[in-house]
C-alpha cells in the first residue's frame, strides 16, 4: 500500500515538473530596457497588452536611459529598446526605430518658485551657466544662486531638451546630473532654488512648477496646436525589422484604439503612423 | 576575471599610457564627449580616484572611532539587558541593503543639508564652478560611515570576547580601571582583528556604487580642503559610481575601455587592501592570541 502511495506521489511530481516547462514555453516574455521618460507609458501599454493576450505574452521592463535601451537592443540583451530620442551618429547600425507616441519636455522649477515663462535666450543663459542668480531672472520668486539640474549623457530627454529648447547648445558642465526622470523630479521638488527639465508625465506632477517657453505654456493643448516647440517622439527600437511577438506588440501600439486611449491619457498620439527610422 | 577586465581596459593603456591616472580637465566633459562619438579624447581620471580615496578614508576614520568606542561600551560598560539588545541590532544594521541608505540619503539628508546647512553665501562663493545642492562629500561620508560602522563594531565585539579574561583581570588587579584595561590590554591584543575588520569595511566602502551615485552630487570634482567649510559640501564622483553611471555607454569602445580601467583599479585596490592588512597583521604577530 505504501509502495503504491510512493509511486503515485512520484508520478504526480514528474507530471508537475514536465508541465512547468510546457507552461513556460506557452508564454513569451518580451524583455525591454531604456528610457525612464517612456517607462510609465510602456508599463501601461504592456500590462494592457498582457491582459488582452490572456497573459500568454509577458513583459520584463528595465530602465537605464534611452542610450541604454538602444545599446541593449543592438547587443541582443533585450527584445525591444525604449528610446525617447531619434537615432544619432554613434548609435549602433542596423536598428529600427518605430515611433509610438509624442511627448514634450517642460522646464520645471520648485513649486515655491512661480516663474511663469522663460524666453529662449533666458533659458539658454540659465542652463549654459551665463546667468547664475535668480535675481537676474525676471518673474522668478526664488532667491540666491540657481541650482541647475540636468540628466546624464545617456538620457534621450536631454537630447530633446538641448535640441528643441536650448537651440542646440549643451547644458553647462557645472550642472548636477541626475540619472533618471524620477531622481530629477525628486531633486527639483526638494530644492527651492532648483531648475531642471522633465518629460511631461513627470513635469506636470504635483509639487513642481512647469515653466512656459517663449510665451507658450507647457501643456498638451499647446503641443497639439503646434505652438510649443519642445516635442519629440518615443520610439521602440529593435535590431533589424521587428518580427514575431515584438512586431505584434509594436503594431498593436501603433494601430489599436485601446493603445491610443492609453497614450492620450498623458501623452500625445501620433497623427498618423509615421515611417520607421533606421540608424546608420 | 583579471584577464577579462585587463583585456578590455587595454585600449586605454595603449592610447594614453598611464596619463589617464592623472588629473587635467573635467572628467564629465571628457567621458561625455567619448560617449557622443568624439575620437582621440584624452581622459584624466584622478578626480574619480581621489573621490573614492577621500570618501573611503574619511568614512573609515569616523567609523573606527565610533565602532571601537561602541565595542568597549558593549563589552565593559553596558548592562546585560542593553548588551543583549544592542548586539542583534548592530548585526541587523550590517545586513541592511545599501540602497535603503541611498533612499534615506536623497529623501532626508540631502534636502536637509542643502536647505538648512548650506548658506546662500557659501553657494555664491563657488557659483561659477560647481553647485552646492546638499549632495556631496558630507552626505556621502555620513552614509558610508553608517554602513560600515556595524561591520567593524560586530567584529570588534566578537574579537574582544575572545581575549582571555585573565589578561583583563590581571590588568585590573594591577590597578587599572576596567575601561583603561580594555583599551590598553584587550584592544591591543586584538589589533590584527581590528585591521582585518577595517580592511573589510574599506572594501565595502570602496565598492559602494549605487548609494554614492545617488548622494554624491552628480558632478565630477575634487573637493579641496583649502576651501574651508565648503569642502564638506562639495560634490564628487567615485570610481564605483562612475562605473554605474557609464555602464550603459559600454557600446562606445572608448567609454568601455575607460570603465574597465576603473574596474581594474578597483580590483587592484581590493588586492592592495588585502595585502596591506596581511602585512600589518604580521607586524602584530607577537601579540597574537594562541589558539
Amino acid at each position: 500500500m505504501r509502495r503504491r502511495r510512493h509511486l503515485t506521489a512520484a508520478l504526480v511530481v514528474i507530471a508537475a515538473l514536465t508541465a512547468v516547462p510546457v507552461a513556460i514555453a506557452a508564454t513569451t516574455t518580451i524583455s525591454m530596457s531604456g528610457a525612464t521618460s517612456s517607462f510609465p507609458l510602456i508599463e501601461l501599454l504592456a500590462s494592457k497588452y498582457s491582459k488582452l493576450k490572456n497573459n500568454s505574452v509577458r513583459f520584463k521592463i528595465a530602465q537605464g536611459g534611452a542610450s541604454v535601451g538602444i545599446a541593449d537592443a543592438a547587443a541582443g540583451r533585450v527584445s525591444i529598446g525604449n528610446s525617447s530620442r531619434a537615432p544619432q551618429t554613434g548609435d549602433p547600425s542596423g536598428l529600427y526605430f518605430y515611433p509610438i507616441a509624442k511627448y514634450f519636455v517642460c522646464i520645471v522649477t520648485n513649486s515655491s518658485n512661480t516663474l511663469s515663462n522663460l524666453t529662449a535666450p533666458q533659458a539658454q543663459q540659465i542652463f549654459t551657466g551665463k546667468v547664475r542668480n535668480w535675481s537676474q531672472v525676471p518673474g522668478a520668486t526664488a532667491t540666491g544662486s540657481i541650482d541647475v539640474y540636468s540628466r546624464t549623457s545617456v538620457a534621450g530627454v536631454l537630447t530633446t531638451f538641448q535640441n528643441t529648447l536650448l537651440g542646440n547648445s549643451k547644458v553647462g558642465s557645472f550642472a548636477t546630473q541626475e540619472p533618471s526622470e524620477g531622481l530629477m523630479q525628486n531633486a527639483v521638488k526638494k530644492d527651492a532654488s532648483g531648475i531642471g527639465f522633465l518629460s511631461d508625465y513627470f513635469a506636470l506632477a504635483k509639487g513642481l512648477n512647469a515653466v512656459g517657453y517663449a510665451g507658450t505654456g507647457c501643456s498638451v493643448a499647446n503641443v497639439v496646436s503646434g505652438t510649443y516647440p519642445g516635442v519629440s517622439d518615443f520610439y521602440e527600437v529593435t535590431k533589424g525589422p521587428a518580427s514575431g511577438q515584438n512586431q505584434a506588440f509594436i503594431y498593436w501600439i501603433q494601430s489599436s484604439a485601446t493603445a491610443k486611449k492609453i497614450i492620450e491619457s498623458n501623452w500625445i498620439p501620433l497623427g498618423k503612423i509615421q515611417p520607421v527610422v533606421k540608424s546608420h | 576575471m583579471v584577464v577579462f577586465v585587463t583585456a578590455r581596459a587595454a585600449p586605454l593603456f595603449s592610447s594614453q599610457g598611464l596619463s589617464w591616472l592623472g588629473s587635467g580637465g573635467d572628467v564629465d566633459t571628457q567621458i561625455g564627449a567619448m560617449a557622443n562619438g568624439a575620437t582621440h579624447v584624452q581622459v584624466h581620471l584622478w578626480p574619480l580616484i581621489y573621490g573614492s580615496l577621500l570618501t573611503t578614508a574619511l568614512a573609515i576614520v569616523l567609523a573606527l572611532a565610533i565602532s571601537l568606542l561602541t565595542a568597549i561600551f558593549i563589552v565593559d560598560l553596558a548592562p546585560a539587558r542593553v548588551r543583549s539588545l544592542m548586539l542583534p541590532v548592530i548585526r541587523l544594521l550590517a545586513s541592511v541593503p545599501s540602497v535603503i541608505y541611498g533612499l534615506i540619503g536623497i529623501l532626508v539628508l540631502v534636502p536637509f543639508v542643502g536647505n538648512d546647512l548650506i548658506s546662500a553665501g557659501q553657494k555664491e562663493s563657488v557659483i561659477n564652478v560647481i553647485q552646492l545642492t546638499g549632495a556631496g562629500l558630507l552626505v556621502s561620508v555620513v552614509i558610508l560611515t553608517v554602513m560600515v560602522t556595524p561591520i567593524i563594531t560586530a567584529l570588534t565585539v566578537e574579537a574582544l570576547a575572545s581575549v582571555p579574561r585573565s589578561w583583563h583581570e590581571g590588568a585590573v588587579a594591577l590597578g587599572l580601571n576596567p575601561v583603561r584595561a580594555t583599551i590598553t590590554v584587550s584592544l591591543r591584543a586584538i589589533r590584527p582583528a581590528i585591521v582585518a575588520a577595517t580592511a573589510l569595511a574599506a572594501a565595502r566602502a570602496l565598492g559602494e556604487a549605487i548609494v554614492i551615485d545617488m548622494v554624491s552630487g552628480g558632478k565630477s570634482f575634487s573637493p579641496n580642503p583649502a576651501d574651508g567649510l565648503i569642502f564638506i559640501y562639495e560634490p564628487l564622483r567615485t570610481m564605483a559610481s562612475t562605473i554605474i553611471d557609464q555602464g550603459e555607454n559600454l557600446s562606445v569602445p572608448a567609454v568601455r575601455s575607460t570603465v574597465y580601467a576603473l574596474a581594474l583599479l578597483l580590483m587592484v585596490s581590493g588586492l592592495v587592501l588585502s595585502l596591506a592588512s596581511r602585512l600589518i597583521r604580521r607586524s602584530f604577530r607577537r601579540y597574537e592570541l594562541s589558539s
